[in-house]
């Protein structure tokens, strides 16, 4: 092999194989989709399978093998999960492989994690030789990319070590950032929609794996993790707030901040919140997306809210046609989980 | 009416003007330019210029009160604005006395709520405390003291993006707003495509916000377990800035600085132990050093500091990447002052009131309802009351433009 210039070594591009270079490697060994299904490779395909089937079940990656089964093995993977057309498990895939690595990262050598840096053009030295107590200087605009989405108030670019535009860290600092970036690069590859036609052995793996995450979303659906919006189930105050941000109508502060919350609270993710609100033509009065995640709690704040009880409503007319379900209650989410709750009993039982 | 159409004159012949230059600025082209009508203050948006001189003619013929360009570059700027595709914007802060505490205690100042009338003086309120609404109809002055900690501000605000974020004074671009505050621009390459939050985390960074050091406890969430946090010092970033703080809170504070960080500790004692404050406590992180001055005080004390160390900027102007800002060169229709840009390191010995200056020539009869004492350029002029006066132009047009004076034919 020609790679003169590689300071990564066969182990390591195994270990971290969304790093540019297996790219180039996977490339020159010049594999074949429709060879895929040929038996001398089968430990590839296998290999690859078992990676998602273990990020869909336990958020890991499975044992390593060797090198030439490692490194080939993570993108027949991807083009697994590309097929599956899956965004659970695209997300889970990503997060999966990110994971695993933050993990290795953790006991490489500081001139090794460098070295992965800069696979992602991070701006990071080494300060051994300073006098700064941490080893590692990143540039804060690397910093902010890969933080402000983490909650731990720990990452708050105001609790850091900054000088003169760098950012001190430690080595299990730096993997954990590391690990947003290898997430977002994995899901960045897994983005693409165009697949050429696939051998029918893949189909069938795919739908194996399909059935492995139905399975796994189905439980945690019982575990009440991803819950789904039912607008039926909206109380009158929170329907009447909707209608008019859907029409683009002027809403009050306490309205806006009360239509926001609920809806992030019942789960509707941001952008979606964020949708309802671009039909306003006032620019003022559109929210931004950044206000709705200040809402959301996913990043600025840190903490999460919630919309205002039924008296406040009452008090600020945000409050209109309660109707009888309204009586039995003094939170509107509560309304909206009692409704939920009579809906679905309404329905008929399947099987 | 006279007194508007004297303005209007007087901003048209300001642009038309060949000695009027347009700084330059950057990426123009991708720029949204917005403009404030004089007529009935409406508001022209999604304006796109090649150059400056091409924008320059546009504002000899519109005459706006008002220019303003985006700090986002956009490919397309004339658009809708979900249309418009950002590419990146500035960094951008504003620093505005409106929103700073002043020793003046802005007494100069007066609102009076739009819906019921009621109205007073000082900092206008977030709401009416009559009727609760929202809007005012503000009337201001931008005093030698006002600008004087709108500087500040701005010393303090240059000082954190100089040494902690590393910009150079070269990349800091310094500006007078032509009102009450200061501006400054950052273009750097690496910072465009910061997003909102990144900007909330360096908007939070300069104001202190979120310091886990002077919070008495954390909750961790997880484990639904408190557990204090040490406090200690040490010499970078924040912890630097309150380590500094601290020593000259120390080695200065009078009684009544005692009292105002809200302490309540024997004076005596604490200026007989100045030494032992800085070196113990201080230094070495020995905060029960001197009896009767313990941790507690030493937290409220580092939170004092943090209020006096911290930059008060307007925050949401940071974090809002769509922004429109005051364009650089051009007049400010509430003074008929210009924004004006220097170098960062001609701060301290900048005077707005000179430099701002657009209107040199000629004098105008105005018949003044109010005015204080005020300095425009040399001239200190006023205070006045329901009195004609003849004065140079560039303070008939402040006076009127404040509406404080109405011109006389
Ligand atoms: S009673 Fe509560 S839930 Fe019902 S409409 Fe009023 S505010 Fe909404
Ligand atoms: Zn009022
Ligand atoms: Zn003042």
């Amino acid at each position: 092999m020609e790679m003169t210039k590689a300071r990564f070594t066969q182990t390591d591009l195994a270990k971290y194989p969304f790093l540019k270079e297996t790219a180039m490697l996977v490339k020159q060994l010049d594999l074949k989709i429709e060879e895929l299904t040929n038996p001398d490779i089968a430990a590839i395909l296998n290999r690859a399978e078992e990676r998602v089937r273990e990020a869909i079940m336990s958020l890991s990656v499975g044992e390593k093998r060797e090198a030439d089964v490692e490194i080939p093995s993570f993108p027949v993977a991807l083009l697994l999960v590309i097929n599956t057309k899956n965004s659970f498990i695209k997300k889970r895939y990503a997060l999966a492989e990110a994971k695993q690595a933050f993990v290795d990262m953790q006991t490489e050598s500081s001139e090794k994690i460098l070295l992965i840096a800069r696979d992602f053009d991070w701006n990071i030295e080494l300060t051994r030789f300073s006098t700064m107590p941490l080893e590692f200087a990143i540039s804060f605009t690397d910093y902010l990319r890969n933080t402000t989405h983490l909650r731990d108030k720990k990452w708050k670019l105001v609790n850091r070590l900054l000088v003169n535009g760098k950012v001190y860290l430690n080595k299990q600092d730096v993997a954990r950032l590391l690990q947003e970036e290898v997430q977002r690069r994995i899901e960045k590859r897994l983005e693409v929609t165009e697949l050429p036609v696939l051998p029918e052995k893949i189909a069938e793996i795919t739908k194996r794996l399909l059935e492995l995450a139905k399975e796994k979303i189905g439980q945690e659906e019982m575990e009440g993790l991803p819950k789904v919006v039912t607008q039926s189930a909206f109380p009158p105050c929170i329907l009447a707030l909707y209608e008019a941000a859907s029409k683009g109508r002027h809403l009050s502060h306490v309205g806006r901040f009360t239509l926001t919350s609920f809806l992030v609270n019942i789960g509707m993710p941001p952008e979606k919140v964020a949708e309802l609100f671009k039909s306003f033509s006032d620019y003022n009065e559109r929210l931004t997306r950044y206000q709705i995640e200040h809402i959301a709690g996913e990043r600025g704040s840190r903490t999460r809210y919630t919309p205002p009880r039924c008296v406040t409503l009452q008090t600020h007319g945000v409050c209109v046609n309660p109707d009888v379900l309204c009586r039995r209650v003094s939170h509107p989410l509560s309304y909206y989980k009692r409704k939920q709750k009579q809906l679905s009993s309404n329905l008929p039982k399947s099987n | 009416m006279a007194s508007r159409d004297f303005v209007y004159k007087k901003f048209s012949e300001f642009y038309s003007s060949p000695s009027t230059v347009i700084p330059k600025i950057s990426m123009i082209g991708q720029r949204e330019i917005g403009f404030l009508l004089f007529k009935e203050h409406v508001m022209l948006r999604h304006k796109s210029f090649e150059s400056t001189s091409s924008l320059k003619r546009f504002l000899g013929e519109t005459v706006p009160s008002d220019v303003y360009h985006s700090c986002a570059y956009y490919e397309n700027p004339e658009a809708e604005m979900n249309k418009k595709i950002w590419l990146g914007a500035d960094l951008v802060f504003d620093i505005d006395a409106d929103h700073i505490p002043t020793p003046c205690n802005k007494i100069h100042d007066e609102w009076t709520c739009n819906k019921c009338g009621f109205g007073g003086k000082g900092v206008t309120p977030d709401a009416c405390p009559i009727c609760g609404g929202q809007k005012f109809e503000t009337k201001t002055w931008a005093c030698e003291l006002c600008l004087k900690t709108a500087k500040e501000e701005t010393a303090k605000l240059l000082n954190i993006l100089e040494q902690d974020f590393g910009f150079s004074l070269q990349e800091l671009h310094v500006f007078f707003s032509g009102h009450r505050g200061y501006h400054v621009q950052i273009e750097k390459e690496t910072i465009k495509t910061l997003d909102a939050m990144a900007r909330k985390e360096i908007v939070d960074y300069v104001s202190g916000l979120g310091l886990a050091i002077l919070e008495d406890e954390t909750k961790d969430n997880t484990r639904r377990q408190r557990h204090k946090i040490s406090f200690s010092l040490h010499d970078f970033g924040w912890h630097k800035r309150l380590k500094l703080g601290l020593q000259n809170f120390v080695m200065n504070a009078t009684k009544d600085d005692l009292n105002n960080a809200g302490v309540k500790v024997n004076y005596k004692v604490f200026s007989e132990n100045r030494e032992i404050l800085l070196k113990r406590c201080i230094e070495e992180n020995r905060w029960s050093s001197v009896r009767g001055i313990g941790i507690t005080t030493w937290k409220k004390l580092a939170k004092h500091v943090k209020d006096l160390e911290s930059a008060k900027i307007d925050t949401v102007v940071t974090t809002d990447i769509h922004r429109l800002i005051r364009m650089n060169g051009t007049l400010h229709g509430k003074t008929g002052l210009l924004k004006v840009g220097f170098p960062a390191n001609r701060l301290e010995n900048f005077d707005p009131l000179k430099e701002a200056v657009a209107f040199k020539e000629g004098t105008a009869k105005i018949s003044v309802s109010e005015a204080p004492e005020f300095r425009l350029g040399d001239d200190t002029l006023g205070p006045y009351k329901n009195q004609t006066v003849e004065l140079p132009t560039a303070a008939a047009v402040l006076l009127i433009c404040k509406g404080r004076a109405e011109v006389v034919q």
